[in-house]
C-alpha cells in the first residue's frame, strides 16, 4: 500500500487547512464561475431578457388569407453583448450607434381554423374597436420554431389538407398550431401578447405561452428564438 | 548528441518504446488506431491555429471570414478542408479505437484509468465538434446548434439553465457565437491536452501488451534472443569462414610454425 500522509493530521491542522482552503477556494472559483454564468443569472434567476420588450409590427391583418397561413419575418432588437446604450444615445449618428442587432423570427399568421370572421371581410381604412378585438381573438400568431428541437416548420399540403411539418423529425401541427403527431411535446409556440391597431396592423411583443413539460421538472420554452 | 539527450531526458528510450511497441500479432494494425487519433488531433490543433489568423468570431463577420478563407486566402481551402475532414475522421477513428479497446479487453485491470481518460477525451472531442459547427455561422451550423441546445434544454431540472448557459442569454445571438468560440478555441483544447498526456503516460506505464515489468522482461528476453541469434550467426559465419581459413591459412600457419620450429 502507498502511504499518503506520514504525519498525523491534528484537529488544529484540519480546521486551519479547511478554513484557509474554503476561503481560497471561494476566492478562486466564485469570480470566474459568476463571470461565465452571468447570462444564466440574468435570464434564469433574475428573469431578464435580451430581447426588447417593445411592440414590433408584424404587418396588416388584411393580408392574412383564408384557409392557409402566411409567414412574415419580424426582427426583434436584442441587447446581448454588443453595444452600450449610453454611448449610443450620446452619439446617435455614428455608424456603431445605428447598427441594430436583432433576432429574426419567422411568424406564421392565419385565421382561427383558416376562416376569416365575416365582420372582417373586406376591411379597409380604420378598424372599429369591435373589429380589432375580434381580429385579436381570431388570429393565430405562431412562432415557426418547432416545439420539439427548434427547427423551422413549414406549411405543406398533404392529400389536399394543409399542415405544419417540421423537416427535422417530422413533427406535425394543424393550422391553429395544435399538436397532431410526431415527437413534439406540445403545440407550436404562440405569441399571446398581441395588439391590432386602428390602421389594421398587427403588433406583438416577444413573449410565448409557456407550458409545463414534464410536470414539476421542466417547462417547455422556445429557448432559442 | 543522442547520448547527451538520452542522459538528460531519457527521450531516446521513450521514443524507442513508442516506435517499437510490441503488439499482439493478431490484428496488429488495429493497434495503430490510437496513434491515428493522436495524429488527427495534432492536425486539428495545427490547422485550427492557422484558421485563427483569418477567422473573426462575430455574427456580422464570421461567415464572411470563412468565405475569405475558402476563396481568397492561399491554400485556405486546403487548411480548412483538413480541419473539417480531420474533425469528421477523428470521431470515426475514435469510435474504431474504442471498439478495438473493447473487443481486445484492453480496458481491464490495470488499464481502467486509460479507459476512463479515453472516455473523457471522447466527450471533449464531441464538445469540440459541437461547438465548432456553429462557428461557420451558416444555416447548417446555426440550426444544428439550435437543435443541440434544445436537446440540452430537455435535461431534467437544469434544462433551462443549460440552454441559457450555452446561448449566453435567452436567444441565439452574438453572445452565443462568442461563447461557442471561447469553448471551441480555448476551453476544450486546454482541457484536452492534459488528458492526452495522462492517456499517453498510462499507456507507457502499462504498455499495449502487458505492464511495465512484463514489458521490461519481454524486452530483455527479446534482446537476449537477438543477441543469441547474432552470436549464432557469428559463430556460423565464423565456422564457415574458419573452415576455409583452416583449409588454407591454418595449414600455412601450422606449416609456418612448424617451419619456425624447424
Amino acid at each position: 500500500m502507498v502511504e499518503l500522509q506520514k504525519d498525523r493530521i491534528t484537529r488544529g491542522d484540519f480546521l486551519s487547512f479547511g478554513f484557509i482552503g474554503a476561503v481560497m477556494g471561494a476566492i478562486l472559483t466564485i469570480p470566474p464561475a459568476a463571470f461565465v454564468l452571468s447570462p444564466v443569472i440574468k435570464t434564469n434567476v433574475l428573469g431578464q431578457s435580451d430581447v426588447s420588450q417593445d411592440w414590433q409590427m408584424v404587418g396588416p391583418i388584411d393580408d392574412v388569407p383564408d384557409g392557409e397561413p402566411i409567414v412574415i419575418e419580424v426582427d426583434f432588437p436584442i441587447d446581448q453583448i454588443y453595444g452600450n446604450n449610453e454611448v449610443q444615445e450620446q452619439f446617435p449618428d455614428t455608424q456603431k450607434s445605428n447598427e441594430e442587432f436583432a433576432v429574426r423570427s419567422a411568424i406564421w399568421l392565419s385565421w382561427q381554423d383558416g376562416q376569416r370572421p365575416e365582420e372582417l371581410q373586406g376591411i379597409n381604412g380604420s378598424l372599429t374597436q369591435e373589429q380589432r378585438q375580434l381580429a385579436e381573438e381570431n388570429l393565430n400568431i405562431l412562432s415557426n420554431i418547432c416545439a420539439h428541437l427548434g427547427c423551422p416548420v413549414r406549411w405543406v399540403i398533404v392529400e389536399g389538407e394543409g399542415e405544419f411539418l417540421c423537416p427535422c423529425h417530422g413533427g406535425i401541427y394543424d393550422i391553429n398550431g395544435g399538436y397532431i403527431g410526431g415527437p413534439p411535446p406540445r403545440g407550436m409556440f404562440r405569441y399571446p401578447v398581441r395588439e391590432v391597431r386602428e390602421d389594421g396592423n398587427l403588433y406583438i411583443r416577444h413573449e410565448f405561452d409557456d407550458e409545463d413539460g414534464i410536470p414539476g421538472l421542466t417547462t417547455t420554452r422556445p429557448h432559442v428564438v | 548528441m543522442v547520448d547527451w539527450m538520452e542522459d538528460r531526458t531519457g527521450i531516446v528510450t521513450q521514443l524507442e518504446h513508442f516506435l517499437y511497441e510490441p503488439v499482439p500479432k493478431r490484428g496488429a494494425w488495429l493497434y495503430t488506431l490510437g496513434s491515428a487519433t493522436l495524429f488527427l488531433i495534432v492536425l486539428q490543433f495545427l490547422t485550427g491555429i492557422l484558421l485563427l489568423f483569418y477567422y473573426v468570431p462575430t455574427t456580422d463577420h464570421a461567415w464572411n471570414s470563412v468565405y475569405y478563407i475558402m476563396n481568397e486566402a492561399y491554400f485556405g481551402q486546403l487548411i480548412r478542408g483538413i480541419h473539417y475532414w480531420s474533425a469528421n475522421f477523428l470521431l470515426a477513428v475514435i469510435g474504431l479505437h474504442m471498439a478495438r479497446t473493447f473487443f481486445s479487453g484492453s480496458y481491464k485491470a490495470p488499464r481502467e484509468w486509460n479507459w476512463i481518460t479515453g472516455v473523457i477525451l471522447l466527450l471533449l472531442v464531441i464538445g469540440l465538434a459541437f461547438t465548432g459547427y456553429l462557428l461557420r455561422w451558416d444555416q447548417d451550423g446555426f440550426w444544428a446548434s439550435v437543435v443541440g441546445i434544445k436537446i440540452g434544454s430537455y435535461s431534467p431540472f437544469i434544462g433551462g439553465y443549460v440552454a441559457n448557459f450555452l446561448l449566453g442569454g435567452d436567444v441565439a445571438g452574438p453572445a452565443t457565437l462568442a461563447r461557442f468560440f471561447a469553448i471551441h478555441v480555448w476551453l476544450l483544447p486546454a482541457a484536452l491536452a492534459p488528458f492526452i498526456g495522462i492517456h499517453l503516460y498510462l499507456l507507457r506505464r502499462h504498455g499495449e501488451f502487458g505492464n511495465q515489468f512484463e514489458y521490461t522482461d519481454r524486452l530483455a528476453k527479446l534482446h537476449e534472443q537477438q543477441r543469441l541469434e547474432e552470436y549464432a550467426r557469428y559463430e556460423l559465419d565464423g565456422e564457415e569462414d574458419g573452415a576455409e581459413e583452416d583449409g588454407r591459412n591454418g595449414e600455412d600457419r601450422e606449416n609456418g610454425r612448424y617451419s619456425d620450429r624447424e
